[in-house]
């Protein structure tokens, strides 16, 4: 249950940002109980929604005055339970601050309030022939203000590089209330790299209230193909061939025959044939008049490695199809099972065979669903158990394997997460990856930027 | 005292480990000359010394094959200067994963021979010397040319080891392409220039070998009239791995005309492509066209574009400023002395918006400390006013301590000082090298 905030702090964030933009009725404080990761759920207290920098400062310094924990929350997409706030704490929102304040064409740069919406940026920049490359899966929802914090990835970061390639800039409110502006594009980093350090610190270091990001230009043309695979093995060996080739796919993902038949029969039918083991969706993109010679290539290659059917998209609509069988997996997957613990860790893209047997062996041994839809380019992989969670046992039973699968990536020179984070979720994990002192150095470093120690307390370092 | 602590370090590590003296002296950094100089052959050495320095309170600055010492703000002072040069195995390397582990003591060339056979590539490309080490260039954030196609050091290095002043050894980021376990820490260390830690390892990502290399060379009398050029080329729809603009020195021998060069890395195909691209983005021009080799070499003998001089200077603004860069970059120029060595070259990564200044001999006429330091304090606040900065790279330390080399934002200072009190407690790692002036 959460803690009342002391009526004299309700009105002093009311005097600042109004009245609507303070919400504490328990009612309305639900939509914030959880993220995307619904296992965990605790509402905050209150909810502020600040609608500038000036504004978040003025708030955050209310906050910890009253020594109350502050929780940044962009769209409430992440994975890891990195927006939610302990039973006494208030989430500082950023929905109202969701202005793209420059669009900068001839720099190919746009500084955004933290609340554009990921999608938002990319149709802004379309005019200009630019957009912003990384693109998560759930990029028409998440926000740029979380995906700093995530340092996301998305199906097209093999060949482009997650946020932190793009972020040059960021204004952040730290937890005493100070504004910092951290580099910017245009200047050579005096001192440290500090906006590179800022970017992955799921909200722990501060609130950023304006960021400068890098546009790309758009790709003048693209090729995509569907590689369809008896055994998953096999199309993890087609991923290691056309990198070992020397090709340079934009998009490199695996969806597995579990996740495949999820999706045909929902609504997001992609037109899969449902008996396969696994589907490899290729995609190259750039300069138009090399593009048919690399599809033609990384076709041979799928072929070589086993694929029994190799297709290709002739037009944007069987493009768009063809995708949708990917983007659409976690929706479709919600329908087959109550709960969906969406796992995601990061081996060495060679040990992706290997590793794919061996988490299809562990969910044979602890009986369970998993359903593999993963960046295989990048070796970011994503085992979603499928399970019930009103079946105690069963709910063990997916501990213990999340477990068992995040040591097999460990051992095979992998990490525990790739993409989502650590939050709430994965901090007894961290010690698989860090020894004592590099665990004291992460929570030194988060000291260093949250001198109060009131900004997202508990995530990550365990 | 100099004996002393040279001796120390001998009881630590064998004899041939250790110089001092008139061997020191090339060692010197930023004309500090250390009292001695340590070649740690492993990790755990260089953590013993690191952890005595401490204790002690000698300086310590680290160093790979001292191509660059003199480049950057100057310590206060350095008792120590450690050598990662004995560190150059390459740990562990499978190109199924574009990916390698190597000591940093590996010297780029080294590096590029080596994944160059499995025809990969690690496309950084720095100014100086292509025996400079990974580490140095790590440690330094220094990049070139390339950066425009592929990035920076930032971008390339996935994970590193490093030692902390206090002789801690830290494993930081990993081996793997997409990684968000815990803070970016590894941020940190890279650019901090040695004030942070010591790197002794680092994994990198590589990158396929590309099959065909193209540059277009458009040449003017003066820099000006290219720039507008540039600005297109910059704005073209397409990719270009390198798009740089050289004015050469008035006394440079050999090329006497401004040259703007854009180069195109890839499949034939692909090259064929982007060259289309460029050509109808910029109608009329006729670059000439270097090919394969001759492309390279250009590139090659661009990174050779400050050896010998005494002064660099970087000036960055928005990269649509290029023109406004090139008048503020004239006025640093002027500080070159009339007679002696090939000029003032000024040249432009022109997607990033950055210039250098490269002056052979700053001319010295009585009072020219202070017209020099008033000259730089006052392009610096121009730059400043516009969002832009000016970084002295390399100028006689007298200069580059009065005016500071980065110019760095005091609002940074409380995060600045953080760091250092966590990863170097005794504040013995190049003091004074990264601080609000
Ligand atoms: C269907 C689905 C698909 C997904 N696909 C991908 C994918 O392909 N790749 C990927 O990387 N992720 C993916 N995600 C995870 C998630 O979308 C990303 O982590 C995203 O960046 C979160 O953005 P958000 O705005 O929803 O952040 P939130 O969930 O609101 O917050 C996430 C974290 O960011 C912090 N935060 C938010 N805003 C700020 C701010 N302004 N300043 C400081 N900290 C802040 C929060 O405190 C929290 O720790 C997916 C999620 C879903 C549900």
């Amino acid at each position: 249950m959460p803690e009342p905030l002391p009526e004299a702090v309700l009105a002093d964030l009311r005097r600042i940002v109004g009245v609507d933009a303070v919400i504490d009725d328990p009612g309305r404080l639900l939509a914030y109980e959880s993220d995307g990761l619904t296992a965990y759920r605790r509402p905050p207290s209150a909810v502020v929604l600040p609608a500038d920098t000036a504004q978040t400062a003025r708030v955050v310094a209310v906050l910890a005055g009253a020594g109350v924990p502050i929780v940044p929350r962009g769209a409430g997409t992440g994975l890891s339970g990195g927006a939610l706030a302990p039973p006494e704490g208030v989430i500082v929102g950023t929905a109202r601050m969701n202005r793209i304040l420059q669009l900068d064409a001839p720099n190919r740069r746009a500084v955004v309030q933290p609340g554009v919406v990921n999608q938002h940026l990319s149709d802004a920049a379309r005019p200009y022939g630019l957009y912003y490359a990384p693109d998560p899966s759930s990029q028409t929802a998440c926000t740029i203000g979380g995906n700093v914090a995530e340092n996301s990835g998305g199906p097209h970061c093999l060949k482009y590089g997650v946020t932190s390639r793009y972020v040059t800039g960021v204004t952040v409110v730290r937890s005493d209330a100070s504004v910092v502006a951290l580099g910017g594009m245009g200047r050579e980093p005096g001192g440290y790299d500090l906006v590179g350090l800022f970017v992955g610190s799921e909200g722990c270091f501060g609130i950023a209230t304006e960021i400068e990001v890098r546009l790309s230009p758009l790709p003048q043309g693209v090729r995509t193909l569907l590689a369809l695979f008896n055994r998953i093995e096999d199309a993890g060996h087609a991923v290691s061939s056309i990198v070992a080739d020397g090709l340079l796919p934009a998009a490199l993902e695996i969806v597995d025959g579990e996740t495949i038949r999820a999706v045909e029969a929902s609504a997001y039918a992609a037109g899969y044939p449902t008996d396969v083991d696994a589907a490899l969706v290729i995609e190259f993109d750039g300069v138009d008049a090399a593009l048919d010679a690399q599809a033609e290539r990384a076709d041979v290659l799928c072929r070589q490695a086993g694929a029994r059917d190799v297709r290709r998209a002739r037009d944007p609509v069987a493009r768009q199809r063809l995708w949708q069988g990917r983007k659409k997996a976690f929706g479709a997957m919600g329908r087959i099972a109550s709960d969906l613990l969406v796992q995601d860790a990061t081996v060495p893209r060679s040990r992706l065979p290997e590793v794919l047997g061996r988490i299809r062996e562990i969910a044979r041994h602890y009986d369970l669903r998993v359903a593999n839809v993963f960046h295989a380019g990048d070796g970011n992989l994503h085992p979603n158990i499928l399970f019930d969670r009103t079946n105690e046992d069963e709910v063990a039973r997916v501990e213990s394997a999340s477990k068992a699968i995040m040591r097999v990536c460990v051992d095979a020179g992998g990490t525990i997460t790739g993409e989502h984070g650590v939050g709430l979720d994965k901090r007894a994990y961290m010690s698989l990856v860090h020894g004592p002192e590099e665990l004291r150095t992460q929570a030194a470093v988060k000291a260093v930027f949250d001198p109060t120690g009131l900004m997202n307390p508990g995530k990550v370092v365990p | 005292m100099s004996g002393g602590v040279a001796q120390e370090l001998r009881r630590m590590l064998a004899d041939d480990q250790v110089i001092d003296g008139l061997a020191a002296e090339p060692w010197a950094v930023c004309d500090r000359v250390p009292q001695a100089v340590a070649f740690p052959g492993s990790e755990s050495e260089l953590a013993g010394v690191l952890e005595r320095a401490s204790a002690e309170g000698w300086t310590v600055a680290p160093a790979g094959r001292a191509t660059w010492l003199f480049a950057g703000h100057p310590p206060r002072g350095i008792d120590v200067v450690v050598s990662l040069k004995r560190l150059e195995r390459v740990l562990e390397y499978e190109p199924a994963d574009l990916t390698v582990t190597v000591e940093a003591g590996v010297g780029l060339d080294v590096l590029a021979a080596r994944v160059r056979e499995h025809r990969q590539w690690l496309p950084l490309d720095p100014a100086g010397s292509p025996r400079g080490t990974l580490g140095a260039t790590l440690g330094t954030a220094s990049w070139g040319p390339l950066e425009a196609g592929f990035g920076r050091p930032r971008d390339q290095v996935l994970g590193a080891r490093i030692v902390t002043g206090d002789g801690r050894v830290l494993a930081l980021g990993g081996r793997v392409v997409k990684n968000v376990a815990g803070f970016d820490v590894l941020r940190a260390q890279v650019g901090a220039w040695g004030t942070l830690g010591v790197l002794t390892s680092a994994t990198v990502r590589l990158h396929p070998l590309p099959e065909a290399d193209r540059t277009l060379l458009f040449t003017a009398p003066a820099k000006e009239e290219l720039v507008s050029l540039a600005r297109a080329l910059a704005c073209a729809p397409v990719p270009v791995a390198a798009l740089e603009l050289m004015a050469p020195g008035e006394r440079d021998t050999g090329a006497t005309v401004s040259v703007l060069a854009a180069r195109l890395l890839g499949t034939r195909d692909e090259i064929e492509g982007l060259h289309r691209a460029l050509a109808t983005t910029v109608p009329g021009a006729q670059p000439r066209l270097l090919e394969g080799e001759a492309s390279a070499a250009l590139f090659r003998n661009m990174a050779a574009v400050e050896d010998g001089a005494q002064f660099v200077v970087r000036l960055s603004a928005l990269p649509d400023r290029l023109g406004w860069l090139f008048e503020q970059a004239d006025r640093l120029a002027g500080l070159s002395h009339e007679a002696v060595g090939f000029g003032a070259r000024v040249t432009a990564h022109v997607a990033a918006g950055t210039v250098r200044v490269i002056v052979a001999v700053l001319e010295r006429s009585p009072g020219w400390v202070e017209r020099t330091i008033t000259r730089l304090r006052r392009v610096r606040e121009e730059l400043a006013a516009d969002g832009g900065t000016l970084v002295i790279t390399r100028a006689p330390p007298e200069l580059v301590s009065d005016v500071g080399a980065w110019g760095i934002d005091p609002g940074t200072d409380p995060l600045i000082r953080g760091l250092k009190q966590h990863f170097d407690p005794a504040g013995i790692l190049c003091p004074g090298r990264m601080e609000v002036v």
